[in-house]
């Protein structure tokens, strides 16, 4: 039976069309859509706009059916894209998150609980050295945190320890479809050896939110965060203890082939 | 920096210091980094009149500096116009470089950029609107 739920990945680096394979892939979207995705200037953003695009489309249309073509998603002010079909029950809640860093794209989907996602490829910082980068983003991480990657070990390790938070900060901003003003110095992650991972917004633990946070391979992770809307009800919490569903990885010629 | 005035956990300044001090409790390697903070010459106050012609040309000047900037953050490929009304996202900014860039313009322009007013920064033209009110509120 259909329960929402999806956790899908595409290697981008594994796909090199040709400009006619682009042109016919991305024919097969809306006019405006086509429109966005064209106007990254870079080619490596075209494509994985062009992906981030198909793995919405084809996860909303076989969770719920809705052809190709009926597909109707919008964007919030803050740039989250959101189904507007109206949906009925057990879905209605129906949410999904999409990411895209280095050479993976990702979407999420829950039929209740808030999802958001993050994928976060580790780079080393061309123009200034591990610290200074990671200076940058002070505001944005507590004094627990901070401490946690200073006694990561190699600037390797701080720099890999530090987009392992920014990743998870990421993931909960995103599925409550805030931005950078949410104030990421408010949230605390608390975790053994990234397990067992919960957060503090503003010195208090969170019991309605769950995160998880994985490994895809050795410069890229992936973090899931799900948590309860504002008017929760029964199913929805019990929904919320479920255990994390893993990512499954798809191909272009299988999402594609869905549309057909 | 933001203010998080009212939070029970506050950073009220880019902790240089703590991360140093933290790292020196745990008797590592001691690591030391040149301080990225530039210092700015004292602005003197000028008749109204004049003043008004120096802040018209800032203003190219921001722009110009502000699109320096982001061209260089973004690895933007020589030959690839970026012009006032490009976008940050159609650039490839995702929020890690969106965080650098307001970082990059605080220490270039000598200003403090909140984090409400940091998510609005569509474009490039926002960026250089932003800081030319920011930077004339500090000489005023």
């Amino acid at each position: 039976m259909e329960n929402g739920v999806r956790r899908w990945l595409v290697n981008v680096s594994q796909w090199n069309p040709s400009e006619a394979q682009f042109a016919s892939v991305i024919s097969l979207f809306p006019v405006d859509e086509q429109t966005a995705i064209t106007r990254y200037i870079k080619f490596e953003d075209k494509k994985r706009a062009l992906v981030s695009r198909l793995l919405q489309y084809s996860l909303v249309h076989e969770v719920l059916g809705i052809p190709f073509d009926k597909i109707i998603i919008h964007r919030t002010a803050e740039g989250k894209p959101y189904l507007k079909n109206s949906i009925d029950f057990p879905f209605s809640n129906f949410n999904f998150n999409v990411s895209h860093h280095g050479d993976y794209v990702g979407i999420a989907s829950e039929p209740l609980c808030l999802v958001g996602l993050d994928i976060v490829s580790i780079t080393t910082p061309k123009q200034e050295t591990e610290l200074e980068f990671i200076n940058n983003f002070s505001p944005y991480l507590t004094v627990l945190e901070w401490k946690n990657i200073a006694h990561a070990g190699s600037s390797e390790e701080m720099l890999a320890e530090f987009y392992r938070y920014w990743c998870l900060k990421e993931a909960f901003v995103k599925a409550i479809g805030a931005g950078l003003g949410y104030g990421l110095g408010r949230l605390e992650f608390h975790h053994t050896n990234w397990t067992g991972i919960s957060a503090y917004i503003d010195g208090v633990e969170s019991k309605k939110w769950r995160f998880s946070l994985s490994k895809l391979d050795e410069k890229h992770w992936v973090s899931i965060a799900r948590g309860l809307p504002n008017k929760a009800d029964e199913l929805c919490c019990s929904n919320l203890s479920l255990p994390e569903l893993g990512f499954t990885f798809r191909t272009l010629e299988e999402l594609i082939s869905n549309v057909n | 920096m933001a203010s998080l005035a009212g939070t029970t956990i506050s950073i009220a300044s880019r902790p240089w210091h703590s991360l140093q001090a933290a790292k020196e409790l745990s008797s590592l390697k001691s690591i030391s980094f040149s301080s990225i903070k530039k210092s700015f010459p004292a602005i003197r106050l000028q008749p109204a009149s004049s003043r008004l012609q120096i802040c018209c040309a800032a203003k190219s000047d921001t722009l110009e500096k502000v699109l320096k900037i982001v061209r260089k953050q973004l690895a933007v490929p020589e030959g690839t116009a970026v012009i006032a009304e490009s976008k940050f996202s159609e650039l490839g900014a995702d929020s890690l470089d969106t965080v650098e860039i307001v970082m990059g313009l605080e220490e270039a322009f000598g200003i403090s950029v909140e984090e409400e007013s940091a998510q609005k920064i569509i474009t490039v033209q926002d960026a250089a609107d932003l800081i030319q009110e920011l930077v004339e509120a500090k000489s005023c």
